[in-house]
């Protein structure tokens, strides 16, 4: 197997003395899509924001592209290469389509790379081009989670972490977001690293999985394994 | 005729001073939910340095904004990052209280400092002109073309620089901002910078038209909220609505109504915003809850 991407080895983090994580490990390999699944509280956001800088890393490594980024500041993060789709929404409310996309590129003050990347992202999202001078926050759930990913691939990161896609989204729209995800990852080798509520469907669009519980790795493997794994779908899938 | 035309003269000017005036106030809102009490003190500042300046050099109060304008973005930013940064993820209260604090503190400073006797800045062109029948004053004047000139050049800052794009940003959605890279510290200390340092222009530019005293500034404070509750947060059309709505309102309850005098004309400010507040209590805008409520 190729060399990871992303490793997060034995991490500890949390809220000043008390741990969330306890001890998570995962991998991610380029061109990999990767689900993290679990119940609620099982830290599957704070895995996010450890990595991310939101909250510190109290023991453990994170490593990103060969570097070490543990406690990096979120900035630095985003240069290095990681973007994120936050579960909640995350578009600017009162800035036109095309305004967002160029806030995705504000590390970068470039504006010819501006223009080209906003046009690269109109190709891959056409729906995002028709609404170019569209003021985001009228636009519905899935055109804004749109918006978000394109957002956050403007600066070319090596890999995006989503946080719940389908959050607060129907279903028919989780499965056109789902089915964008795969799109991406066929057609320009997105890495996605991911969190889903919607256990099933996460999976389903995954290559591969983890499962947490309180904290701490329960199960990993291929997406279908744990689809098809007896006591991953009995706790986790809600079904037998 | 002559009485209406001169009112709305009067009026406008007025609105005018009230747009820039509450700038500051509704921009510091807007960007980071902070309600900051001390406004009227940083305007009070503010006259107090073109007083002083006036006094020492002979500098006139608009030529000095020159000087007053950087050196408040200075105190606003130091403000920003040692203490209300400390504050600002804190419930309203806090922000409240410690504001409070700080305008109590730098009101009795320039007491003991200056004492609480009047201060007085005398241009020579503090006389007036009579156009069409009717008068304008032309400091008021001056005032009016000088608050359009900086609420213009804030908008084009807000909507064309990348600075200006970031602390948009930043207001409407912080946890975006952050993603995208937006240093939310760094973007709160300019912003309050910014608004600290055209807060202070206001008070300098008011110089030559009232007494100065170290308890200048409530009023102002008061004043300010009632016009964010016209035209809504940290939007410069806004201000400029609710400025200009207040400004003839006050002069046309002066002028009109027998017997209530200039003093009592002030009084109308806060009818206007106990109406407001009675009628619709989000603001006549929708503009006072915060531009972006965030989940978190």
């Amino acid at each position: 197997m190729s060399t990871p991407l992303l490793t997060v080895e034995d991490v500890y983090a949390g809220y000043q003395d008390f741990d969330i994580l306890k001890g998570v490990s995962l991998v991610v390999h380029p061109g990999e899509i990767v689900c993290v699944i679990g119940p609620n509280g099982a830290g599957k956001s704070t895995v996010f924001k450890a990595i991310y800088g939101f909250v510190s890393v109290r023991l453990g490594t994170v490593y990103f592209d060969g570097q070490e980024i543990t406690n990096a500041r979120p900035q630095d993060v985003l240069s290095a290469g990681i973007s994120i789709v936050p579960q909640l929404r995350s578009v600017f409310p009162q800035m036109t389509v095309m305004e967002n996309l160029e806030m995705g590129m504000y590390l970068e003050d470039d504006q010819a790379r501006t223009r080209q990347r906003i046009q690269y992202i109109f190709e891959l999202f056409p729906r995002l081009a028709e609404r170019r001078s569209q003021t985001a926050g009228t636009m519905s759930g899935g055109e804004q989670r749109m918006l978000e990913i394109g957002r956050a691939l403007m600066l070319e990161p090596k890999i995006v972490m989503m946080d719940e896609p389908s959050a607060g989204l129907s279903p028919l729209i989780t499965r056109m977001i789902f089915e964008n995800i795969r799109r991406l990852n066929n057609e320009i080798g997105l890495t996605v690293l991911m969190i889903e509520q919607n256990a099933r469907q996460g999976l389903e669009a995954s290559h591969r999985g983890y499962v947490l519980e309180l904290g701490r790795n329960a199960y990993e493997g291929e997406a279908q394994a744990l689809l098809d794994n007896r006591d991953v779908r009995r706790a986790f899938l809600g079904g037998s | 005729m002559d009485q209406l035309s001169q009112a709305l003269v009067s009026g406008i000017l007025l609105g005018g001073f009230y747009a820039v005036m509450v700038l500051g106030f509704s921009v510091i809102w807007g960007v980071m939910g902070v309600i900051n009490l001390a406004h009227g003190e940083f305007l009070m500042i503010g006259a107090y340095m073109a007083w002083g300046l006036f006094r020492l050099f002979g500098m006139d109060p608009f030529a000095s904004l020159v000087l007053i304008l950087p050196l408040m973005f200075l105190v606003g930013y130091l403000l920003q990052i040692v203490l209300i940064n400390r504050i600002v993820e804190r419930p309203h209260l806090m922000t409240l209280l410690v504001t409070f604090g700080v305008s109590i503190a730098l009101a009795n400073l320039f007491k003991l400092q200056f004492t609480s006797d009047p201060r007085n800045v005398a241009v020579a062109y503090n006389g007036s002109v009579q156009l069409a029948g009717v008068t304008f004053p032309i400091v008021k004047t001056i005032i009016f073309g000088a608050a359009m000139l900086i609420m213009a050049g804030l908008h084009l800052f807000l909507q064309r620089t990348r600075l200006g794009k970031s602390i948009r940003a930043a207001a409407q959605n912080k946890t975006a901002a952050r993603i995208v890279g937006v240093d939310i510290n760094r973007v709160y200390a300019i912003t309050a910078g910014i608004c600290i340092a055209l807060t202070a222009a206001a008070g300098a530019m008011l110089s030559p038209t009232q007494a100065i005293f170290p308890f200048m500034g409530p009023p102002f404070t008061l004043k300010a909220v009632t016009i964010t509750a016209l035209g809504g947060l940290g939007r410069i059309p806004g201000a400029l609505m609710g400025g200009m709505v207040l400004g003839v309102t006050e002069i046309f309850v002066s002028t009109y109504v027998p017997g209530i005098g200039t003093n009592l004309g002030v009084a109308t400010s806060f009818v206007l915003l106990v109406l407001i507040l009675v009628v619709r209590p989000q603001g006549l805008m929708g503009g006072l809850r915060p531009i972006d409520a965030e989940a978190e």
